[in-house]
C-alpha cells in the first residue's frame, strides 16, 4: 500500500511540474454597471508624462460623462508576450501602445482594428511620412503614430572638461576623446556602453551601407554576415573596450541610466531623452548635481552625423474592444494637434510628436537639439509582419553581438544570427 | 498496566536486533491487548459514499488542476498556434507535425542530451553530499547537531527566486564576492571575470545552487531514517572488524535502501524538472546554451510565442520521465508482490 502511495506522489509531483505550462490572463472587467464605461489604455514606462496623460483624460472625461479613463503602465521587457495574450482576449485594453519595429507583426494578427476608414477624424493628413509607415501594412492604417526618438551621446561636462574633450564630430574624433578621457582618469570609464546595445549597433551597419535584413526573392534574409555587419561590429568593439560594462547585457539590465549612471565613474554613454531626465533624477534623489551635455553619434566624416535607430510608438485601438468607438475618440484626441503640441512641450522636445507642427523649439544645449540633429539620419527597421518575431527574447542580434565581443569571427557569427533571423522573420 | 510496562521494560534489551527478536515478542505483545481490536475496525471501515465523499476534494482538485491542464496540453501538442492563431483563435490540427518538426530538430536533442547529463550530474552530487551530511548529523552532539539542522532548514526553506538573486550576485561580472575571493586568494585573472561566459559554467553555478538547495532534504531524510538503524548492528560490525565504509555498505545502506530508492527518483523528478533556478539565473541563456527541457519548452511558447510546439516539447518531457521511472514504479511493484 505504502509503495503504491508513494509511487502515486511520485507520478504527481512529476506531472505537476511538467504540464503546468499555463497562461495566466487576468481578466480585465469593461463592466458597464449603471452604464459607466471605462476605456482601458495600455502605455509604456517612459513614453507619457503623468502630467499630460491626466490632462488628456480629464479632457477626454470631460467630453464624454460617465466614462473613465485608466491607465496601465508596462514595462519593455517581455511585452510581446502580453501585448498577444491581451489581444486573444475577450476584453482587452481599448488602447495600446505598440512600439513601431512590432506594430506590423501586430496587424496582421488581425487583432488591430483598421482604422483606416477614420483617417480624416485622427488627423492623418498631418503626420509625419517617415513615422506612418510603421503604422501602415498593405495600405491599410492598423495604428496612429505617437513620437519617435532616437539615442543621442550623453557625458558629463565636468569629465571631458577636466580631460580637455570636446564633442567630437567624427568617429575618429570620437575615439581620440575617449583615450584621452581614460588617460585623464583611470577610475572612469569614457564610455558605458554595455554588449547588447543592438539599436547602436544598427545604426553602424547602416554607416557601413549594410542593413539587419533585406528582402530576396520574395523572402527576407539576415545581413549580419556581411563584411558591412562585420566593420559595424569591428567599431562598436572598439567603443565598447572604453567600458567595463558586462558584453551580455543590454542597456536596459541594469538600467543604464537609473543604475549605473547616478552610482558615478561614468563619463558618456548612450542614451534616449527620458534615460536622461531619469538619470538626472536619480541623481539628485542620491545628493548629486548631474551636468550633462549631449551630441549626436558622431558619423564617419564631419558633414554627415551617424545613422540611428528611429524608435517610437505607435497607438492601437484593439479589434475585440468593447469601446472602440470610444478608444478611436481618445486616439483622436491623444494624437491631436493640440495635445501633441503640450506633448512634445511636457517632454521638453526628448520625444519627437507625430506632426511637424507640434515640434517643440529645443533649447540650446538641450537632448532635444541633438537628437533632431541626428534624427536627419534616422532609420528604421525593416517594416515587416515578421520583424517582431526577430525581437522576440532571445534576439539573435543580441548573441551575435555578444560572441564578436568575446573574440567570435563576426563573418561566423553572423551567418549563424541570419540563419535564426531567416527562420523567425518569414513566419 | 504493570504487566505491560514490566513487559517493555523487560523486552527494550532483548530486542536488540530488530527482526530476530520481533517476532518472539509479538505474543508477548498480545498478551498486553487484545489482538482482535484492529482486525475488526478494519472491517468496519465505513462503506457506501462517505470514503467516496472524504476522497472527491482530493480528486476534484487533482483532475481540474493536474488533469485537465494535462488532456489539454496534449491536444495543443497536435495544433498549430502561434502569436496569429492565438489572437485570431484558430487552432488547426495539424496532426504530429509539431513532433516531427521537434525531432528533426539538432537543437532539441541537444537540449535532451544537456537536461540529462545536468540532471545526472546534480543527483548524483546531491544524494553523495546528502548521505554524508545525513551521516554527520547522526555522529554530533546535540548542540552541533542542532545548528547544522537549523542550517540546513534555513537553506532548505529560502524561496528559489530570492536564492538564485543571491547567487547571481556572488557571481556577478563587476562586483560579484567570488571574483573578490579569488583575487585576494591570490588568482590571477579573476578582474571582471564572466563566470556566465558559456552555457556549461552557467549550468555549473546553476548545479551549486540546486545541490545546496536540495541536500537539506536528502540529509534531513537520511538522519531520520539512521536513526531507525540500531546501534547494536553498529556494534555487531564493529565487532566483526568492519571498517566505516563496509559498516555503510553492509549495514546502513541495505537498511535504508528504501529510503535511498525514494529520494532518488524523487530527486530524478524534481531536478529534470527544475525551472526556476535555471531561467532565473540567465533565461537559458548566453546564446540558449543553458536551457533543459522545461526552459526550453518555455522559451519556445511563450518567449518566441510557439505554442503548439511547446505543448509538445512538454508531453516529449513527460514520457521521457515516465521511461525513466517505470524502471522505478517497477522495482516498487517487485517489492510489493514480493511482500
Amino acid at each position: 500500500m505504502k509503495r503504491k502511495l508513494i509511487a502515486a506522489v511520485g507520478v504527481a509531483g512529476m506531472m505537476a511540474g511538467v504540464a503546468a505550462c499555463g497562461n495566466g490572463g487576468d481578466d480585465k472587467g469593461t463592466a458597464d454597471a449603471n452604464g459607466n464605461k471605462t476605456v482601458t489604455v495600455w502605455v509604456m514606462d517612459g513614453s507619457a508624462p503623468k502630467a499630460w496623460l491626466d490632462e488628456v483624460n480629464k479632457e477626454f472625461e470631460a467630453k464624454h460623462p460617465n466614462t473613465k479613463v485608466k491607465v496601465e503602465i508596462q514595462q519593455w521587457k517581455g511585452i510581446q508576450e502580453k501585448v498577444t495574450t491581451a489581444l486573444s482576449e475577450n476584453t482587452p485594453p481599448d488602447v495600446i501602445e505598440l512600439g513601431n519595429t512590432q506594430t506590423a507583426g501586430y496587424a496582421v494578427t488581425g487583432g488591430l482594428a483598421d482604422l483606416t476608414g477614420d483617417k480624416a477624424k485622427l488627423g492623418a493628413d498631418a503626420w509625419q511620412k517617415g513615422m506612418l509607415s510603421s503604422a501602415e501594412v498593405d495600405g491599410k492604417l492598423y495604428s496612429a503614430p505617437w513620437y519617435a526618438a532616437n539615442r543621442v551621446v550623453v557625458y558629463d561636462k565636468k569629465a571631458y572638461q577636466k580631460a580637455g574633450v570636446t564633442p567630437p564630430k567624427t568617429r575618429d574624433e570620437w575615439i581620440a576623446g575617449l583615450e584621452k578621457l581614460k588617460a585623464s582618469d583611470p577610475a572612469t570609464q569614457p564610455i558605458y556602453l554595455p554588449g547588447q546595445s543592438w539599436y547602436v549597433l544598427a545604426g553602424f551597419v547602416w554607416d557601413e551601407g549594410g542593413e539587419l535584413a533585406v528582402k530576396d526573392g520574395g523572402k527576407w534574409k539576415g545581413q549580419l554576415g556581411t563584411p558591412q555587419a562585420a566593420s559595424a561590429m569591428e567599431f562598436y568593439k572598439k567603443l565598447q573596450s572604453f567600458s567595463t560594462a558586462p558584453k551580455d547585457k543590454d542597456e536596459a539590465t541594469p538600467q543604464q541610466s537609473t543604475d549605473i549612471v547616478p552610482k558615478g565613474g561614468v563619463a558618456s554613454w548612450i542614451g534616449l531623452g527620458w534615460e536622461a531626465q531619469g538619470a538626472l533624477k536619480a541623481l539628485k534623489e542620491a545628493g548629486k548635481e548631474g551636468d550633462f551635455g549631449y551630441f549626436p553619434i558622431p558619423g564617419k566624416t564631419a558633414d554627415k552625423p551617424g545613422s540611428v535607430f528611429l524608435g517610437g510608438s505607435n497607438l492601437a485601438v484593439a479589434e475585440r474592444s468593447k469601446n472602440k468607438d470610444l478608444a478611436k475618440e481618445w486616439l483622436a484626441l491623444a494624437a491631436g494637434k493640440d495635445q501633441m503640441t503640450k506633448y512634445a512641450a511636457a517632454t521638453e522636445g526628448a520625444l519627437l510628436p507625430n506632426q511637424q507642427a507640434a515640434n517643440f523649439a529645443a533649447a540650446a544645449g538641450s537632448f532635444a537639439e541633438s537628437m533632431a540633429k541626428g534624427a536627419a539620419a534616422g532609420k528604421i527597421t525593416p517594416v515587416t509582419a515578421g520583424w517582431a518575431n526577430v525581437e522576440t527574447e532571445p534576439n539573435p542580434i543580441k548573441e551575435f553581438m555578444t560572441k564578436v565581443l568575446k573574440g567570435e569571427d563576426a563573418a561566423k557569427a553572423g551567418e549563424a544570427a541570419d540563419k535564426e533571423i531567416a527562420s523567425r522573420i518569414n513566419k | 498496566m504493570t504487566v505491560h510496562s514490566q513487559g517493555a521494560a523487560t523486552s527494550a534489551p532483548q530486542d536488540a536486533p530488530p527482526k530476530s527478536a520481533g517476532r518472539p515478542k509479538a505474543p508477548l505483545a498480545g498478551a498486553g491487548r487484545t489482538t482482535g481490536t484492529p482486525r475488526r475496525g478494519r472491517a468496519s471501515l465505513p462503506s457506501g459514499w462517505l470514503p467516496y465523499a472524504l476522497i472527491a476534494p482530493a480528486v476534484v482538485s487533482i483532475a481540474g488542476l493536474l488533469l485537465y491542464p494535462l488532456v489539454k496540453n496534449i491536444l495543443l501538442s497536435f495544433q498549430q498556434v502561434n502569436k496569429i492563431e492565438l489572437i485570431q483563435r484558430k487552432a488547426p490540427f495539424i496532426g504530429l507535425d509539431n513532433y516531427t518538426q521537434l525531432l528533426g530538430e539538432s537543437r532539441f536533442w541537444t537540449v535532451v542530451v544537456r537536461s540529462f547529463a545536468f540532471t545526472a550530474a546534480n543527483v548524483v552530487l546531491i544524494m553523495v553530499l546528502g548521505s554524508l551530511i545525513g551521516i554527520l548529523l547522526n555522529r554530533l552532539g546535540t548542540k552541533m547537531r542542532l545548528v547544522l539542522s537549523l542550517a540546513l532548514v534555513m537553506a532548505w526553506a529560502m524561496p528559489i527566486v530570492a536564492s538564485v538573486t543571491v547567487f547571481q550576485w556572488l557571481f556577478d561580472e563587476q562586483f560579484g564576492v567570488v571574483n573578490w575571493l579569488m583575487r585576494t586568494l591570490g588568482f590571477a585573472g579573476y578582474e571582471q571575470h564572466n563566470w556566465f561566459e558559456s552555457g556549461f559554467s552557467t549550468l555549473v553555478i546553476i548545479t551549486v545552487l540546486v545541490v545546496w538547495g536540495s541536500v537539506p532534504f536528502v540529509a534531513l531524510n537520511m538522519y531520520a531514517g539512521l536513526t531507525t538503524v540500531g546501534a547494536e548492528l553498529y556494534e555487531a560490525a564493529k565487532m566483526d572488524g568492519a571498517n566505516g565504509w563496509q559498516t555503510f555498505w553492509k549495514v546502513v545502506f541495505p537498511n535504508l535502501k528504501p529510503f535511498f530508492l525514494v529520494t532518488t527518483f524523487l530527486e530524478v523528478i524534481w531536478v529534470f524538472k527544475a525551472f526556476t533556478q535555471v531561467y532565473a539565473m540567465r533565461s537559458g541563456g548566453p546564446d540558449r546554451a543553458s536551457e533543459t527541457l522545461p526552459v526550453f519548452a518555455y522559451i519556445e511558447g511563450q518567449a518566441q510565442q510557439h505554442y503548439g510546439l511547446a505543448a509538445a516539447i512538454s508531453v516529449l518531457t513527460i514520457l521521457m520521465l515516465v521511461v525513466v521511472m517505470s524502471f522505478y514504479f517497477r522495482l516498487i511493484l517487485k517489492q510489493e508482490e514480493e511482500q
